[in-house]
């Protein structure tokens, strides 16, 4: 007994005709199909029919298209296969294309695929009622139960090979292409030269200005020196273009080059160099990444005998012509000893600053204190100050302790902040230390020099009461 | 009736990234199209014994708020679970929808083909319209998945392709359709 089940939508009628496994059930399942038939009214006059290979065909590309509409990731169709018989592909505004290959109901048979395929039309409802005919049958039961929907993800495999070949290259073409054409230009550039930085370390400035705490550090060496030791290096015991640069203040910088540069000297000088007869004593100046960057003797064997140390090699030499140094330096002794020995030690003399008082102070024990005289004290301090203040280059606020005694002489000062330390030579507190080793009671004031030329001036352990 | 939508078989128990953009924006176009669609979400919930799942209108809005677009973005992952649970409220209430779905989509159609401006049809500008209000008081502007619907024609194309895909939902098998759809090119 033939039966038929019917898929009717307004603009898709979906009729199939078949037979079921039990001839003698009128409820059994259509099982086997003979013929399928597929009307879009409103949309084309065409009938389209098949048997079971259209029927899947258009099952496999309707659920393909669907759900290809609802993620925007087109499903490849395998293109090493012959091209299904029914498919569907977006067209302009909106409207989709059916594409099947059959010939239109009626004519004579000819080759199929001497056929132009049929192109339907359909806008959004009308492809929407298509499916949903398809969707119908799929989920009937009744009909063709070996049908069902097959429903999958298109893998990510699929959609990555979906790009074009020439388009997934282009990147690592145009990669390529650039690496080529930059190794191409940058052959014709010749490699740089090697300029050494220092350039502004030759010295111009007149030699041994002042600013220097120790005179005899700095004496000139004796004219007979210099002409006796010709092959010396130039700088040996030439120091004045480093006379100006500043000082490193922070003593943990100071004490991580005092261990560098004396390992490095202690490796630098062989063992096979003869050893001196007695101490040779330099001084040497270190820039604050740890070039050696001058170093000068500090006794006559020392300048004889410089040859045997590595300090020649070790130095950086400076071109011609160039410039006092004007980067952070920290000064040291380098004492090479006959026993092979080197021992390095901070000179405690901080570059273009009054060395002696910009220690720190010792705890106050015999303190002034009489208010009223700490008063006084103050408002003497801060006129002895101002009397000799002249502009400041600091950009930040100096701020000092400074000690003084009972008397009103000043004991020494302590720098509180770095750019005090770096500065004090600019403030009049050098020139104003005169009590040095006084034993008097003694009183503690706070001098703030303000980045505005602000002077302030207040006791170090607050007004008394 | 979840189980009818079968595990994409994805590395983590986490919806990617589309999906959860694709969910949200699903429900914001039912609720264009229909003024009580917020709380007929709810509703269909309720009816679908789904509230295990979208626990009442807070949870629903920390749902949707998974959607990296969102102003008020939700660092919560969006389970499975909850993802079928939204899928099934859209497709039903797609379903409700149908036949308003289909007018508009002949009226769009028909505007096309002769080339006038949408806001001929006065039930569609009303949806068009309603749709870009809510896209742009819910969608954080400097996102850059949003930056691309800057103009109102972004957006009327989001809100028709919606419509399309919406339609495609309401099917017997639309639920099945929109679960597979929102793993395409994610799983292996």
């Amino acid at each position: 007994m033939t039966i038929q089940r019917q898929y009717t939508l307004p603009h898709c009628n979906l009729s199939l005709e078949g037979l079921s496994d039990n001839a003698l059930d009128s409820l059994a399942p259509l099982t086997v199909l003979m013929n399928a038939e597929c009307r879009l009214p409103g949309v084309t006059d065409v009938t389209l029919t098949g048997g079971r290979e259209f029927l899947d065909s258009l099952v496999a590309a309707v659920s393909r298209y669907g759900q290809q509409l609802l993620s925007g990731v087109a499903s490849p169709i395998d293109a090493t296969q012959a091209p299904p018989m029914v498919f569907l592909k977006p067209g302009e505004n909106s409207y989709h294309h059916l594409i099947v290959q059959q010939q239109p109901l009626g004519e004579p048979v000819s080759d199929v695929s001497a056929q132009p395929p049929l192109d339907i039309k359909l806008n959004t409802v009308q492809l929407y009622d298509l499916v949903e005919a398809v969707d119908q049958l799929l989920a009937d039961t009744q009909t063709l139960p070996d049908l069902t929907a097959q429903f999958q993800a298109v893998s990510r495999r699929l959609v990555q090979a979906n790009e074009p070949v020439a388009k997934r290259a282009a990147p690592a073409a145009l990669g390529a292409a650039a690496l080529a054409a930059a190794g191409l230009a940058l052959f014709f550039v010749p490699p740089p030269e090697f300029e050494p930085s220092r350039s502004e370390l030759e010295s111009t400035a007149p030699a041994q200005t002042a600013g220097t705490g120790t005179p005899e550090a700095n004496a000139s060496p004796p004219p007979g020196a210099d002409s006796a030791n010709p092959e010396l290096s130039p700088d040996v015991g030439d120091l004045s273009r480093l006379e100006n640069a500043p000082a490193i203040a922070d003593a943990a910088t100071i004490a991580l080059l005092q261990s560098d540069v004396a390992d490095r000297l202690r490796q630098a000088w062989a063992d096979d160099t003869p050893r001196p007869s007695d101490d040779l004593a330099y001084r040497i100046v270190v820039s604050e990444d740890g070039d050696i960057l001058g170093y000068k003797y500090e006794n006559d064997l020392a300048l004889a005998e410089v040859d045997s140390t590595p300090l020649p090699e070790l130095t950086f030499v400076p071109v011609a012509g160039a410039a006092p140094v004007g980067e952070q330096v920290a000064q040291f002794i380098a004492t090479f000893t006959p026993a092979g020995e080197v021992v390095l030690a901070p000179t405690g003399r901080n570059t273009g600053a009054a060395a002696q008082p910009a220690g720190t102070l010792p705890p106050l024990t015999e303190k002034v204190t009489d208010g009223d005289r700490i008063r006084a004290l103050n408002s003497t301090l801060y006129d002895n100050i101002l009397g000799d203040l002249g502009p400041l280059s600091a950009s930040e606020a100096l701020r000092f302790r400074v000690r003084l005694t009972e008397a009103g002489e000043v004991v020494g000062y302590e720098p509180i902040n770095a750019a005090a330390g770096l500065l004090a030579a600019e403030t009049p507190l050098p020139g104003l230390v005169t009590a040095t080793n006084s034993t008097a009671d003694q009183v503690d004031f706070q001098v703030v020099f303000t980045e505005r030329g602000v002077l302030e001036v207040n006791p170090w352990d607050g007004w008394p009461q | 009736m979840l189980d009818t939508l079968a595990d994409p078989g994805l590395p983590s128990d986490e919806c990617p990234r589309r999906a959860r953009i694709q969910l949200d924006l699903l429900l914001l176009a039912i609720e264009a199209l229909d003024l009580g669609g917020s709380e007929a979400m709810l509703a269909v919930a309720r009816d679908l014994a789904l509230d295990n799942l979208v626990k009442g209108r807070v949870h629903l809005w920390l749902l949707r708020g998974t959607n990296p677009m969102r102003r008020y973005s939700q660092r919560r992952p969006l389970q499975m679970e909850e993802a079928k649970a939204l899928v099934m409220i859209i497709c039903t209430l797609a379903r409700r929808l149908t036949v308003l779905i289909r007018q508009l989509l002949i009226g769009q159609q028909q505007l096309t083909d002769k080339q006038l401006s949408l806001d001929h049809h006065f039930r569609l500008a009303d949806y068009m319209t309603r749709f870009r209000s809510h896209f742009r008081a819910r969608m954080n502007p400097r996102r850059a998945g949003v930056i691309a619907y800057s103009t109102d024609e972004k957006l009327d194309e989001l809100a028709v392709q919606l419509l399309q895909q919406l339609l495609l939902c309401s099917g017997v098998l639309g639920p099945q359709r929109l679960w597979n759809s929102l793993f395409d090119g994610e799983v292996s």
